[in-house]
């Protein structure tokens, strides 16, 4: 009875240490996406490239034999959601977490990570992001402050602009890129004529663009949402300001077109560019293989720049000849040479951000579409 | 000089769009002692009739005709709406308390917003390019066509409301049922048609507001009725509600006042220093601009 019960004990404890064991040797990949909601369009995005990259990378053998296996979690794009998925993940075992979205959630899930040593890439562009010191996380899009400086260096550097007016709304994004572009131009030794707020949704700007019109500007760089950007190229247009008109990233909707009318003509954009436009050889066969698979174009630059992110953990996997996050942290801050990824160089900067970008400024033509302008 | 003149054009232009908002107001509150807060949302909804119009009986169509037809079927829907509003909102409680009137006014102002949430969507929608871009610069100053349109189509319309109250029988009655109802009636003067008549004006000269609003701006969304029907209500007060001519001026000054604040003092600030005005109206000039001093009925 006694040896019974002990063979049982034995059965049991080699069969729990074997559970771990066999576990081990797959490579848990953790993704934390807005699955459903208001952003479940990005949020799928991100999951269904992180599993075509997954099947991709197992049928090559996996990662330093290990397959790899995607555990997706849904925030819903709220804070209190992605904070659920940051504890689940980190007590399924995941070695890395790609994503989320917005950067409510991954800054949400941040802490939980870094107090795990589960590294964590995603594609939020708040500054803040990286302003704590987490070595876990890893940025694989471009801060805001990054966009400021490429529009800074855009208008001073290669347009020439000498009188430059900066226009933004009050919300905290739109303001503290304006922010950081003024201070980015005048840094740049250019000149910043008018730096100009203007209420959201009030529809009615011309008061503001008459005494802007009274600066002479030749270029108005606009910080806020196209809902606005649209009104105001079409007034700043009625007014007969002749200046350049570039709008930020959240401008990049085809509403601004509509909105604007036969003025948007001419009218600038700044942005990442899309997927359709990449011009690298990785980036076009990884979006034939997506569209193959799945039927559709990725939704948005957004899901190959988090895919870039799990390229690069892995990449620095590979080249350390480990699975230990912190080793493979030190390396990815410490690259020498970039790796080329689908949306541009993959590096990081010591405090985890993505070095360099890959800003693109879009031209609306007549007919309402977008040629590439300037490519950085 | 030509900044000072330029904010002039452009205060004028929208304060005519407040102007013919606030007719709607200040006409239904002369004959009846009530704010119709309802009013606002007529106005959006009506810019959201004309873009279907548009896209459906038109068949997108940027003619002269077209857009007449656009602004006189929509003038008609929206009257019709008016009359509906009246029958089963106002009526009903005209012997009420003026705060249960007041109430169903807000009630309906709810009903017609979320209408148009239900029907067009709570997203923004774009009105077309109807009125051709064109443009004329005066040493600086530059005026568009739209503008030129919208305020002289906004004058015309209230020109002949005026001549039209002043002038004729009908609006010697109008006149009659708004000092004293009871007295109107014995005269031999039908108070319900004329309120009724009321409705079918102030909601097509709102109709016409509502699409200027579509033309001029060319984003409109469903919750747009709220704001543009509160700043003519406060052009109503500032030149006397109940007070036709009063409107008029009101709405003029108020579209001024706010490009004159938002050009030189601050956008921040321009629905602060409006709502100050209002605050000051009230407190010096009770009754308005134009509005005569009368005793309350005891």
């Amino acid at each position: 009875m006694n040896r019974c019960i002990r063979t049982i004990l034995v059965a049991t404890s080699v069969a729990l240490l074997a559970v771990p064991a066999f576990a081990a040797d797959t490579l848990k990949v953790g993704v934390q996406a807005p699955i459903t909601g208001s952003y479940a369009n990005e949020g799928q995005g991100i999951e269904n490239g992180v599993r075509l990259l997954a099947e991709q990378i197992n049928a090559k053998g996996g990662v330093m034999g290990r397959q790899i296996e995607v555990i997706p979690c849904d925030d819903q794009g709220t804070a209190m959601a992605a904070a659920i998925c940051a504890k689940d993940l980190v007590n399924k075992g995941v070695s890395m977490v790609i994503g989320s979205y917005t950067s409510t959630c991954a800054q949400a899930a941040q802490k939980t990570y870094f107090k795990a040593g589960v590294l964590q890439t995603s594609d939020g562009t708040a500054d803040s992001l990286t302003e704590k010191g987490y070595w876990t996380f890893l940025r694989n899009s471009f801060p805001n402050s990054a966009e400021a400086e490429f529009v800074a260096n855009y208008l001073v550097n290669v347009k020439k602009y000498q009188r430059i007016v900066v226009i933004s709304d009050f919300s905290t994004y739109a303001d503290g890129l304006a922010n950081a572009a003024e201070a980015a131009i005048e840094k740049l030794g250019g000149k910043v004529v008018s730096r100009d707020k203007i209420k959201a949704d009030s529809q009615n700007f011309t008061p503001v663009l008459t005494n802007i019109k009274s600066k002479k500007p030749d270029a108005i760089f606009f910080a806020g949402y196209y809902s606005d950007g649209g009104l105001l190229r079409a007034q700043q247009m009625a007014l007969g300001i002749k200046a350049d008109f570039y709008g930020g990233d959240a401008n990049d909707n085809p509403d601004f077109a509509k909105l604007a009318g036969s003025a948007a003509k001419g009218a600038f954009i700044v942005n990442v560019p899309s997927p359709n436009v990449l011009p690298y050889e990785i980036a076009k066969t990884f979006i034939a293989d997506y569209q193959k698979k799945y039927g559709e174009m990725p939704p948005s630059i957004w899901g190959l720049m988090n895919i870039d992110g799990m390229r690069a953990i892995i990449h620095g996997m590979e080249q350390t000849k480990s699975f230990d996050a912190k080793k493979v942290a030190d390396y990815l801050h410490n690259m020498s040479t970039p790796l080329p990824g689908i949306t541009g160089q993959i590096a990081f900067a010591k405090d985890g951000n993505r070095k360099g970008g890959a800003y693109v400024v879009k031209k609306i033509t007549a007919d309402g579409t977008y040629v590439n302008e300037y490519v950085q | 000089m030509d900044i000072f003149l330029q904010q002039l054009a452009n205060g004028l232009t929208i304060g005519s769009m407040f102007a013919l908002v606030a007719l709607g107001y200040t006409m239904v509150y002369g004959v009846m002692r009530l704010i119709n807060f309802a009013h606002g949302d007529m106005v959006a909804a009506s810019a959201f009739v004309g873009l279907t119009i548009y896209t459906q009986v038109m068949g997108q169509a940027a003619t002269l005709i077209a857009v007449i037809t656009i602004f006189l079927l929509s003038a008609a829907c929206m009257a019709c709406v008016g009359i509906i509003l009246e029958r089963v909102a106002y009526r009903p409680l005209r012997e009420a308390p003026r705060l249960s009137a007041v109430v169903s006014a807000l009630g309906a102002s709810l009903v017609i917003q979320n209408g148009i949430m239900l029907i067009w969507g709570p997203r923004m929608r774009i009105f077309p390019e109807l009125i051709p871009q064109v443009y004329w610069d005066f040493g600086g100053v530059v005026i568009s066509l739209i503008q030129v349109i919208i305020l002289a189509l906004s004058l015309v319309l209230m020109v002949a409301l005026y001549l039209f109250v002043e002038k004729t029988r009908i609006g010697a009655a109008i006149r009659a049922s708004s000092i004293d109802q009871d007295a109107a009636r014995l005269m031999g003067i039908n108070v319900n048609s004329i309120i009724a008549l009321i409705f079918i004006i102030g909601s097509s000269l709102g109709a016409v507001g509502g699409l200027f609003i579509g033309l001029y701006y060319r984003g409109i969304t469903f919750n747009m009725g709220w704001q543009y029907g509160l700043y003519a209500f406060i052009a109503a007060i500032l030149g006397g509600i109940g007070n036709i001519p009063g409107a008029m001026l009101g709405g003029m000054l108020l579209g001024l006042f706010k490009a004159f604040i938002e050009g030189y003092v601050s956008s921040t600030w321009a629905d602060a220093f409006t709502f100050i005005l209002l605050i000051l109206i009230l407190i010096v000039r009770p009754t308005g601009i134009l509005g005569e001093r009368v005793a309350e009925k005891v």
